[in-house]
């Protein structure tokens, strides 16, 4: 009885543990205490940004996460054009211009993306219609 | 009978997927580069200096007349020496002007850099903080672009020339001329 208590109080203790590595891994960005800005709302504004903004250079994180010196440069450059006054679409503008629609993490919907966006639910809708088919098959048998 | 068809459907499809992979597998091409995003568009407008003369480098009075082969470079950076002959290359092409950027460097080293490698470039401009090359969409050096007699963008490598390269640009110069 005692073993399994304490069996159990260090499981918990682990599941804790893992809990708050979890929690504080969260606040862990690429973001240096020199870039933040001091206004708030601006720098939220930043944030939110940047986590949709690729690092062209790590192609699969945003320039958020990563430590790479041009992620570093284009997260000053966006708090830059946020101080100049741009807003949000503006900002989005100035990069795209730059480095095209890859830069966005999330490809907007244009003519030649709409296949990426539509298929899933074309996709989902057949799964849908085999399942039902099949299933009023086998009732009938 | 419908149950038949349904099931020789999903294994056509797979096989076609199959196909498509097999296809982009085995043709040339790197899944990691990026088309720019300035092709068929005006250079970018900057002012610097220049890195030997120390005079002023307008662009909108540089990027005109001549066909152009803009290179990013700098000396910290392995690929960059490992073009240079290429680079050099480049500069014995008639009807073509070498003109480099110097990304994010010590100028007295790059000067001195030159003076080891040869100095192929008419003209280099200075980039000290790296911001020309980012309204040039640069995202790694080394990068090249060619750049016709009236401003425009018209290709861009992103990496060091290989004789691959090498042969694929002389060829689109030939072909802007």
């Amino acid at each position: 009885m005692i073993i399994k208590k304490f069996f159990l109080n260090k499981v918990f203790i682990l599941i804790i543990a893992a809990c708050l590595i979890q929690f504080f891994s969260k606040n862990s960005y690429a973001v240096d205490p020199e870039e933040i800005l001091q206004n708030q709302e601006q720098e939220l504004r930043a944030r939110s940004i940047s986590k949709n903004i690729r690092c062209m250079i790590c192609q699969n994180q945003s320039i958020d996460d990563s430590s790479a010196p041009l992620a570093k440069d284009l997260r000053i450059l966006i708090r830059k054009k946020i101080k100049e006054g741009n807003n949000n679409k503006e900002v989005y503008k100035f990069l795209t211009d730059r480095y095209g629609d890859f830069i966005l993490l999330k490809p907007p919907i244009k003519l030649n993306t709409l296949a990426l966006w539509i298929l899933p639910f074309f996709f989902f809708a057949v799964g849908v219609f085999i399942i039902f088919w099949n299933n009023k098959k086998s009732k009938k048998n | 009978m419908i149950k038949k068809q349904l099931l020789t459907l999903p294994s056509i499809f797979f096989l076609l997927i199959l196909l498509i992979f097999f296809y982009l597998l085995i043709i040339d091409r790197n899944p990691s580069e990026i088309p720019s995003a300035l092709l068929n568009k005006n250079v970018p407008k900057f002012e610097t200096t220049s890195l030997l003369t120390e005079k002023k480098f307008i662009s909108s009075d540089i990027f005109r007349g001549e066909i152009k082969l803009v290179n990013f470079f700098a000396t910290w950076c392995k690929p960059c020496r490992d073009e240079h002959n290429y680079i050099k290359l480049f500069d014995n092409q008639e009807a073509l002007e070498v003109i480099g950027v110097n990304y994010k460097d010590n100028p007295q080293k790059a000067i001195k850099w030159l003076r080891e490698l040869g100095n192929p470039y008419s003209n280099i401009a200075v980039d000290k903080k790296g911001r020309i090359a980012i309204d040039w969409g640069v995202y790694g050096i080394p990068e090249t672009f060619i750049v016709n007699s009236k401003g425009i963008i018209k290709y861009r490598h992103a990496g060091p020339i290989t004789k691959k390269i090498y042969k694929k640009i002389i060829f689109i110069i030939n072909e802007i001329e």
